[in-house]
């Protein structure tokens, strides 16, 4: 009678199995809860595609496994139990070698941006097949070749040469580790690469060792049975620990490693400490308005800065101004802790500046490219021509409705209120604001009455809101 | 919208003063709401620069009180700062095609202007622009009048030369008046790029009349870091007035100096046509600065826009103006019937020729405009 050792479907198995299947739940877990409970939206980009390669990477790893080592019976030989397709490509070019892949890539990403100081020239949907290139090569030669027998298994010279290119890849991702070790990252990237490297070399290990033991001793069933099981359960750890979203979204990871205090992320500024960069608080000093006196003078003052930001966000030009409050942080920032600054440039342009962004600004092709193709994201003046853009684009567009709205007035009321003396002053030349924010115009037609103007005393939001 | 009123009472009041308050407050609200109803929304919609701004400017002149006093005074820093963005694009305009084409000098400005240049440039660099003095405006002119100037002028479909630059530079000295204050005109010729969302709300027949159509109009950005705005715009719109200039055909945009202006409002055009809550949405397409179209298409053929290869011109003069216009017409007229599926069988689509900085055009175009959306309205309840 054949065990469960040959035809498969041993208890042991079953049990490796559904290890792996709990390993790939919390791996989905691990990487969308954060995303859930901060509700912050779906990133666009390579921050997203890296990530979910990787998962989508990691599931190859497991099915591959499961299928090519048998570890689940069935009772006939389907055309898609291939050995070529799960043990060689599956597990390949598209698991494990795009697993690591991926990661080699954020890790040039990351030597880029904090040892060049420049953003990573080549795009990620070029970068990645390039790298993957030397997997899918090996994998069309094994399969050309097949030297492949009918349990899934190769000759001793064969299996060296697979083993190759895992080592090589993580060669290169030690190399890369250690050149950028003596920076100081404010998230635990580092931590999160040394981590994927152990779990990798450990797995190639656990593979190398059970590779030996098959080999040398086939006929003791019970270690078959072992190493299968072995096996499976390992490659379940290695997508659980390999996986991290501190490369990509670094203030969600940093959140959810925390205590949860609050439901609300962080903002880069107040991960990076940069002082002065949270809520209001009572001691903000208030301001005796001139609308005269040039806007950026005027936006130093927090208080009016958060009350024509406000303005903005209602009338939907709100990230210029967003734009400029995290500028005037970066500022804030030393010279000498380019880390720090090139964490916030980094996150100004991918919130900002990157086409598609999600908060994206209206500067000219030519403003843009600079600051995309600079030679030094640390250089002070990285956002001066876009700053000054954009502050024209307020002066002229923005600024002028702001003073006839009803943000303007509340300012002011609220102004009054803290000053010692209550004399809230006259509103002289009211002028209408064609921005949806206004009070009702002389010319609505449904002013048939002509009733007295009373203060303000709706919701100034815009209909279109609605 | 609601009429939230909460006033503080200096002492006790009588409460009947406050049930009338309170009833003349539920008046307004009432009268609101059902006044609400019968607004019909329009959308300017567009790429950067196709003239929606002017049109909605426009709107306000015609329709409106037109513009007092301090609001065209509030113009004058913008028509300054046109000024030296334009004197400041040319001129590093000249430095870049003189350093791209080493050979030749004809981009070189000479000696004593060089300077002048400079000194321009620096200014139009900055954030407060000064205001326009004589001295500034003689070297502005000379810079101008600089060979090398114009010659990078004609050039100026490669750079981002508004299209305000001949008009402003041709009334400097006027621009620069101690008491200046612009016209009608320069208003309209003042170009700033417009920023989230602005609305105004008219009636064709005159603010006096109770009766009429009354309309609300919004304006928009037209880069394309403003359209992912627009989508808060799209529920209940009883028109679409998409402006596409069609002088544009040679130039590329703003925001991406790779793409052709026409091939985005083309691209633009149909991701407009395609939307669902504009099913039935009236759409009217204003074929705008026909006026630098006349001027172009004897200088520049149309075939250097790629949608436009096919163009083959058949005269000169007047007639190939009106060729070209029936050629670019007919493309339009294509690409709207090409997206156009069986739920759109009703849709009102129609084409109007326009310079948006003509007054009287632009009120016979949207007399026009709303006739067919009366018409429409009549149509949809069953009268017509």
């Amino acid at each position: 009678m054949a065990g469960c050792d040959v035809i498969r479907g041993c208890p042991s198995d079953y049990v490796a199995l559904s290890v792996a299947i709990l390993s790939f739940i919390l791996l989905l877990l691990r990487s969308t809860l954060p995303f859930l409970i901060y509700k912050v939206p779906r990133p666009k980009g390579s921050s997203f595609w890296l990530p979910a390669i990787q998962i989508m990477a990691s599931f190859n790893v497991l099915l591959s496994l499961v299928m090519s080592l048998n570890v689940v019976r069935f009772h006939r030989r389907h055309w898609w139990q291939s050995c070529y397709l799960w043990a060689v490509w599956v597990n390949g070019p598209l698991g494990f070698g795009l697993l690591l892949s991926c990661r080699l890539i954020q890790a040039a990403h990351l030597y880029s941006v904090f040892i060049k100081r420049r953003l990573f020239p080549i795009r990620s949907y070029i970068s990645l097949p390039l790298t993957l290139l030397p997997w899918v090569a090996w994998a069309g030669f094994l399969h050309i070749k097949q030297p492949l027998n009918n349990r899934c298994h190769t000759g001793t010279q064969w299996a060296v040469l697979y083993t190759c290119f895992p080592v090589l890849y993580t060669v290169a991702l030690v190399y890369i580790t250690t050149a950028i070790h003596h920076t100081e990252f404010k998230f635990h990237e580092l931590k999160d690469l040394w981590r994927g490297i152990l779990v990798t070399v450990f797995s190639i290990g656990v593979w190398v060792v059970s590779y030996i033991l098959h080999e040398t001793h086939e006929e003791i069933m019970w270690l078959q049975v072992t190493t299968r099981c072995v096996l499976l359960v390992v490659a379940g750890f290695l997508v659980v620990a390999f996986f991290s979203i501190s490369f990509s979204q670094p203030l969600v990871s940093d959140m959810s490693l925390h205590k949860r205090r609050s439901f609300n992320l962080k903002t880069m500024g107040e991960a990076l400490g940069i002082p002065d960069s949270g809520i209001l608080s009572q001691d903000d000093p208030t301001l005796d308005v001139v609308p005269n006196e040039p806007l950026d003078k005027l936006l130093l003052n927090k208080r009016f800065c958060l009350s024509f930001m406000e303005f903005a966000d209602s009338c939907l030009a709100g990230e210029s101004v967003h734009f400029y409050n995290e500028v005037q942080q970066l500022e804030k920032i030393p010279i000498n802790d380019p880390v720090k600054r090139i964490y916030m440039v980094r996150h100004i342009i991918e919130k900002y500046i990157s086409t598609g962004a999600p908060m994206e600004v209206n500067i000219s092709h030519k403003t843009r490219q600079e600051i995309l193709t600079t030679l030094d994201l640390a250089h002070p003046d990285l956002f001066r021509n876009a700053v000054n853009e954009l502050l024209q684009l307020m002066n002229m567009n923005l600024a002028k409705d702001y003073w006839s709205s009803i943000f303007f007035l509340k300012f002011k009321e609220e102004a009054a209120m803290r000053s010692v003396d209550h004399e809230l002053e006259q509103v002289n030349g009211w002028t209408v604001s064609p921005r949806p924010s206004s009070v009702r115009c002389p010319d609505d037609p449904f002013y048939q009455d002509h009733v007295p103007r009373d203060p303000p005393s709706h919701d100034g939001h815009g209909s279109y809101l609605q | 919208m609601g009429l939230l009123c909460s006033r503080h009472k200096r002492g006790n009041q009588a409460t009947t003063e406050e049930n009338d308050q309170a009833a003349e407050i539920e008046r307004r609200i009432e009268q609101e709401t059902k006044a609400e109803k019968h607004i019909r929304k329009l959308l300017l919609l567009g790429a950067g620069e196709s003239g929606k701004s002017t049109i909605f400017k426009q709107i306000k002149l015609l329709f409106q009180t037109g513009f007092d006093e301090r609001e065209l005074q509030s113009y004058i820093s913008v028509i300054h700062a046109n000024v030296y963005q334009t004197i400041k694009i040319l001129h590093d305009g000249a430095k870049e095609l003189a350093l791209s084409e080493a050979g030749s000098s004809k981009y070189e400005l000479s000696v004593d202007n060089k300077e002048i240049g400079e000194k321009l440039s620096d200014i139009g660099g900055r954030l407060d622009y000064p205001r326009l003095t004589e001295e500034l405006v003689q070297d502005i002119l000379k810079v101008w009048r600089d060979p090398a100037i114009q010659e990078t002028y004609t050039r100026g479909n490669e750079l981002q030369v508004p299209d305000c630059a001949d008009y402003f530079m041709e009334n400097l000295q006027r621009l620069s008046e101690a008491n200046y204050i612009p016209t009608k005109e320069d208003v309209l010729h003042a170009r700033v790029r417009t920023t989230g969302v602005v609305e105004t709300q008219f009636s064709p027949v005159g603010e006096n009349k109770k009766s009429g159509e009354v309309y609300r109009l919004y304006d928009v950005g037209g880069q394309r870091n403003e359209r992912r705005k627009w989508i808060h715009l799209f529920d209940g719109v009883t028109a679409v007035i998409f402006c596409a200039a069609i002088s544009e055909y040679d130039q590329t945009l703003f925001e991406d100096e790779n793409r052709n202006r026409i091939m985005e409002t083309k691209e633009l055009f149909e991701w407009v046509l395609k939307q669902k809550c504009f099913e039935k949405t009236s759409f009217m397409l204003f074929l705008n600065k026909f006026d630098i179209f006349e001027k172009k298409v004897s200088k520049v053929p149309l075939n250097v826009c790629e949608w436009f290869k096919d163009y083959q011109p058949v005269s000169t003069g007047k007639q190939e103006v009106e060729h070209a216009y029936e050629f670019v017409k007919k493309k339009f007229e294509e690409l709207y019937y090409q997206n156009v599926t069986c739920d759109h069988q009703d849709r009102v689509f129609k084409i109007y020729r326009t310079t948006a900085l003509d007054q009287k055009l632009v009120k016979k175009t949207f007399k026009l405009v709303d006739e067919t959306l009366r018409r429409r309205n009549l149509f949809e309840a069953g009268l017509l």
